[in-house]
């Protein structure tokens, strides 16, 4: 990276005496100076990059797996974490009210529109190792940034609010009281941030996300038509009632349900955090292409699990995630209902965790605070407040009685489609940044395809406003 | 050697970093993946041009145009 101009105010926090790290001191000679402070995080990444570098000096298949290993865990986390309690119930809205047909290869395009826009923040994360928050704030200055903070403390904290409706309703199949299980969520969350230790707490919600795939047997339990789900691949088709006010909104919902500003924070927060470098960044491609593939699965086997309400021609609209696995269970079992039930519960803690998260990485990014999940909580007290205020704030909102949970669901995944056309410009613009990334920079073909994105995105908000204001003009699209 | 790093007060007192950490520290991270570094030196700000300037405008008034569709959307919900 370029020689910086700017210097900050130091952090608060020096966990060790100043050194100077050059080889006087190595030597043994007395430092001259305090040129550089050396701090428990940097300690612990070291930590974790040295068994990097260790396996990488090693030749054959097993060190090349372990390094896999070692390098994967933001793509996954920030692609399941995003398969969340409302995408789950997008994707569950989605089967039950269109069943298998266009919205089977729609939700594939969707993945793949979030690998290429996620793709760019491994790359950024690896070659600035700073978070997405500060180096908007340093590169486009306080103004943009704090519209960019702004978008996204209101989208996460909507998400999350979310988030914990899938958690209470999950665990409500189970006759879970809602106190008790957002009271336990909270719990959960706390515990995986005791760890102190990114690499620990990255593996303990990696165990959890796969849990995300508990959709498939659900999915299986239907016995597919597999048939239809090929010739869906292939014509986009059919689209049963054609372009309605109702199709636009699940449209975005699951749109939203794959690409959202919070995941941008996210990743390249958790790929500074995790120390990944230049010469990781294939790797990191990899994590992400993997965690897409994974994500994609299990939001096709709920769009599966969910189609034989269509086909029996029940209603969804009023169905809550709970209610969608009890009515399921004629057609998979008390065990694929449970399932269901428990696969929401997971989608909502899982990304109740990333997200949270990525709020407070921003929070210490912009407010030049520490931010690391490798921080003791004495000296990342602001970082793990933000996480937990942030957190119980949501949850306490969901013990409200009476709130519309399906239709806040939906509007959640519509408003974080809306705010990323905005995110994605400040995306694009750092990608495409020499100064910061040097050789780096996006290629061409990256470019048109991120540029793709936007377009789509657009276009589906503009589609979406013509939908509620004028929803006869939709005739004009064919409708 | 396990450390205790309690506090900025506790660090003073405590003993310096181990060669060993010293060593890990400065073989395996990048010189701007110290925090120290990274508290110290920011990207320098850069200047936005004319279209670029636009462009963040307009990609702002859509976002404020289009919750408001969705507000709108929600009052005739509720109505």
């Amino acid at each position: 990276m370029r020689e910086p101009k700017t210097a900050s105010q130091p952090r608060e926090v020096t966990v060790t005496r100043s050194v100077a790290l050059n080889n006087q001191l190595l030597d043994g000679r007395p430092a001259s100076g305090a040129d550089v402070v050396i701090t428990h995080e940097d300690i612990d990444r070291a930590h974790d990059r040295e068994q990097v570098s260790a396996t990488r000096a090693r030749r054959g298949f097993r060190p090349r797996l372990r390094l896999f290993w070692l390098l994967i865990g933001p793509g996954i986390l920030v692609m399941l974490g995003e398969n969340d309690g409302p995408s789950m119930l997008s994707y569950a809205a989605t089967g039950a009210r269109f069943g298998v047909g266009f919205f089977v290869p729609f939700i594939v395009l969707t993945f793949a529109m979030a690998c290429v826009v996620q793709e760019m923040t491994v790359r950024l994360g690896a070659a600035t190792h700073r978070g997405h928050a500060e180096l908007i704030f340093d590169r486009f200055g306080p103004f943009w940034g704090w519209f960019s903070m702004i978008d996204l403390m209101i989208g996460n904290f909507l998400t999350l609010v979310t988030e914990f409706i899938a958690i209470r309703a999950g665990l409500g199949f189970f006759g879970v009281r809602p106190a008790v299980a957002v009271f336990g969520a909270l719990l959960v969350l706390s515990v995986a941030l005791m760890t102190h230790r990114y690499w620990t707490w990255e593996r303990i919600i990696l165990g959890a996300a796969v849990f995300n795939l508990v959709f498939v047997p659900v999915a299986l339990l239907t016995h597919p038509h597999w048939g239809a789900v090929g010739r869906a691949l292939v014509t986009w088709k059919p689209l049963p009632g054609g372009l309605t006010q109702e199709t636009v909104l699940i449209l975005l919902a699951d749109i939203g349900a794959t690409v959202t500003p919070w995941m941008l924070f996210f990743q390249q927060s958790a790929i500074a955090d995790k120390g990944l470098t230049t010469r990781d960044i294939r790797f990191g491609r990899m994590d992400t292409a993997l965690g897409a593939v994974l994500a994609t699965v299990a939001a096709l086997a709920t769009i599966l699990a969910t189609t034989p309400l269509f086909t029996h021609h029940m209603a969804a609209a009023n169905f809550e995630a709970a209610e969608f696995a009890q009515a399921l269970q004629p057609f998979v079992g008390h065990w694929g209902a449970a399932l269901f039930a428990l696969g929401m519960f997971e989608a909502g803690m899982v990304a109740a965790i990333t997200i949270s998260t990525s709020s407070a990485y921003a929070f210490g990014e912009v407010a030049r605070r520490p931010h690391s999940l490798n921080l003791p909580f004495r000296q990342g007290r602001s970082f793990y407040l933000v996480l937990l205020i942030e957190a119980v704030a949501a949850a306490g909102l969901v013990l409200i009685p009476g709130i519309p949970l399906v239709y806040i669901v939906l509007l959640v995944n519509v408003i974080a489609v809306l705010a990323m056309p905005p995110a994605l410009l400040f995306l694009y613009m750092l990608v495409n940044d020499r100064e910061i990334m040097g050789s780096l920079v996006s290629p061409r073909w990256a470019n048109v395809l991120a540029l793709g994105v936007v377009v789509i995105l657009i276009g589906a908000g503009l589609l979406f406003g013509v939908s509620v204001i004028a929803p006869k003009a939709l005739a004009i699209f064919g409708g | 050697m396990e450390k205790q790093f309690d506090s900025a007060q506790d660090a003073e007192v405590s003993a310096e970093v181990s060669r060993e950490e010293l060593r890990s520290v400065m073989t395996a991270l990048e010189p701007d993946q110290l925090i120290s570094t990274k508290d110290h030196h920011h990207c320098p700000r850069r200047q936005l041009t004319r279209t670029e300037m636009v462009l963040f405008w307009a990609l702002r008034i859509y976002l404020v145009f289009m919750v408001g569709v969705v507000v709108y959307q929600i009052w005739t919900g509720v109505r």
